[in-house]
């Protein structure tokens, strides 16, 4: 679980968060949308501990972002906004390396990666070196590596921009399998139709702020409108309307 | 903890491994300065140990003024061969090495025991210009005295009394000497190497772990961020502490080969010396790889670090090149300054003279623990966020 309380976080003069509470629940997806610079990347970056919010608080699973940093980091699988891979190691041992790192070993965390392999179709190019990797291939080492130590709860930063269809649809059906094994996903995304295909609750950020959350039918019900985008628009429309 | 450390020293070990300019640099590089300092001692060898045969046609022009001049020269097994007709562009030009110009006066002047005019002319910015003028001052010299010894023996006294001391000017060791002087560059080499060697890997897994997007990820992983700077910070020491390694090694290797006259520090360099000046300068290895790790870390970009540490090498290098000129004795107060002290201790070593431990001991503990202070600086950078993000 999740939980985002009165984020603030300044960058200089500008304000990217300005009070940030949600709460994403086990065995849900929770999508996170917003147009470009509305604060997801910052929000998320809070809570995969790479920030440290001005002031609120940030919990996994209960455990403060700040405070406890590490145990946070053993409870969460993140594809960050940036996702590169070194060019000279392999697919295999970028996984090994992340899995190494959450204290795994031996033979425990080879098969881990083979569990890996075949759940996320790595077999062609495991062993090859990541320089010359498809945009595809690419997010997979990073999925890969991102649930390695079979975290609880999972952060993904656009998982799939760039993407192809065939990709994309594969990186969906992960995800809601995960959500199936009772796991926590929040995602952000500007695709609206991915966020309204595969969220359970959407949480809508405008400006460094909370402009709306809820299951996404009950919001569409709720704005009278009969797509995600459109909602997205009405909500842009009332926030400058009162700035 | 240290298992982290590790674990992340071990990855950049065997990802800079399979980088071959990492690998350039900290193997193939180090062997540069070694192999042109071998070829320009042999080279100078060459020149030095000349026969004396080849340098004994002398083109000497008016020597029909100077009869007894040219008397001395056959005695002395000098064949003299006609001057060019103008002595000082043919020896500019380099086509002779020396012109030996006897003045019109000289007849009269020498009869009339008068001091009497004689040019050398040579190329003293050329070594066998140098070597000639050598030779041919101690040839002039010999029959200066002789002239003298006659000349105040006709007036009854014995040149004995009024010579106190007979020197005899035999420089046989002027190409060993030379030599020598070359060896002052091995301080410079060595530093310049020593900030060479780990520069690539200390770019790459800061700055370069950065722009290619692959440090956030790193980050998030339950390792304190002292701990992944430690492991990146090992593996950038290893290399630096590889290529000294080599360097040294090559140095060795390469003194053996080349023929030289029995030259200090050529045959004092054993393995015993090699560790010894590595241990001496494994503090110093610290502090550039510290200076490395921080100036990769807060520029903006990849380009950026490497355009600086791409000079950085040279800077450090300044005072071992202002040595090799105008020596320095070691003092108590350059032990504390890094850098200094090592250049001034290896270059004791060089010149064969013995080194106090006292000053060795002062120069490693200073350097240590500036590199100290570096680490723990680096370490404090890898908490901000905007060198993490590099905005």
């Amino acid at each position: 679980m999740i939980e985002a309380r009165d984020l603030r976080k300044s960058f200089n003069a500008v304000t990217a968060l300005d009070g940030v509470d949600f709460m994403a629940r086990d065995g849900e997806v929770t999508g996170l949308i917003g147009p470009n610079g509305a604060g997801k990347t910052t929000a998320l970056r809070i809570l995969y501990t790479v920030m440290r919010p001005d002031s609120g608080t940030a919990t996994i699973d209960g455990y403060d972002t700040v405070r406890d940093r590490q145990e946070v980091q053993r409870h969460i699988g993140v594809v960050p906004d940036s996702r590169g891979l070194y060019p000279r190691l392999t697919a295999r041992e970028h996984v090994r390396y992340f899995g190494r790192l959450h204290g795994m070993t031996g033979q425990a965390l080879e098969d881990r990666i083979l569990e890996l392999d075949r759940t996320l179709g790595m077999g062609e190019f495991i062993d090859r070196r990541a320089k010359g990797f498809s945009k595809g291939q690419m997010r997979k080492v990073a999925m890969a590596r991102a649930l390695v130590h079979r975290p609880r709860n999972l952060l993904l930063d656009e998982p799939t921009n760039g993407l192809d269809v065939a990709s994309s649809r594969s990186v969906h059906t992960l995800i809601r399998e995960l959500r199936e094994a009772g796991h926590c996903v929040l995602f952000c995304s500007h695709i609206m139709q991915e966020v309204a295909n595969i969220s359970d609750r959407i949480v809508v950020i405008l400006k460094g702020r909370v402009a709306a959350h809820g299951r996404p039918n009950d919001l569409l019900r709720e704005a009278g409108v009969d797509s995600i985008e459109a909602l997205l628009l009405n909500l842009m429309g009332e926030v400058e309307h009162v700035a | 903890m240290w298992r982290n450390i590790g674990i992340v020293f071990m990855k950049e070990l065997i990802d800079n491994a399979r980088d071959r300019r990492s690998l350039l640099v900290a193997f193939i590089y180090p062997l540069l300065g070694p192999i042109l300092l071998g070829l320009l001692i042999s080279a100078l060898i060459g020149v030095v140990s000349t026969k004396p045969t080849e340098r004994a046609a002398l083109p000497v022009t008016g020597l029909q003024n100077a009869p007894e001049l040219a008397a001395f020269l056959t005695r002395e097994g000098i064949k003299v061969v006609p001057a060019p007709a103008d002595p000082e562009s043919a020896v500019r030009k380099g086509s002779v090495e020396s012109v030996l110009v006897v003045s019109p006066e000289f007849a009269e002047q020498f009869a009339n025991e008068r001091t009497a005019r004689i040019s050398v002319v040579v190329n003293s910015s050329r070594l066998p210009g140098l070597l000639a003028l050598n030779h041919l001052a101690g040839l002039l010299g010999k029959f200066n005295r002789e002239v003298w010894a006659q000349r105040i023996a006709k007036r009854g006294i014995d040149y004995r009394i009024i010579q106190p001391l007979a020197i005899e000017s035999v420089n046989v060791a002027a190409g060993q000497h030379i030599a020598e002087f070359l060896l002052f560059m091995v301080p410079p080499l060595f530093i310049f190497n020593l900030f060479m060697g780990g520069v690539y890997l200390a770019i790459d897994v800061t700055s370069g772990e950065r722009e290619r997007g692959s440090l956030e990820p790193l980050l998030i992983n339950p390792i304190e961020r002292w701990g992944l700077m430690l492991g990146k910070y090992g593996a950038a020491l290893f290399f630096t502490a590889a290529a000294v390694a080599v360097q040294l090694i090559a140095f060795r290797v390469i003194f053996q080969m080349v023929e030289t006259p029995d030259l200090g520090f050529t045959r004092t360099l054993d393995i015993l010396a090699i560790l010894g000046i590595f241990v001496m300068t494994l503090p110093l290895m610290m502090l550039a790889v510290g200076v490395q790790v921080i100036i990769a870390t807060i520029t903006r970009s990849l380009k950026e670090a490497q355009t600086y540490l791409g000079l950085l090498p040279l800077v450090p290098a300044i005072p071992g090149l202002v040595m090799v000129f105008a020596p320095v004795q070691a003092k108590a107060w350059m032990m504390p300054i890094p850098v200094f002290s090592q250049t001034v201790l290896l270059g004791q070593m060089v010149r064969g003279e013995t080194i106090e431990l006292i000053n060795v001991a002062v120069s490693m503990s200073v350097s240590a623990a500036v590199a100290a202070l570096l680490i723990l600086l680096a370490a404090r950078l890898y908490d901000q966020e905007k060198f993490i993000f590099g905005s």
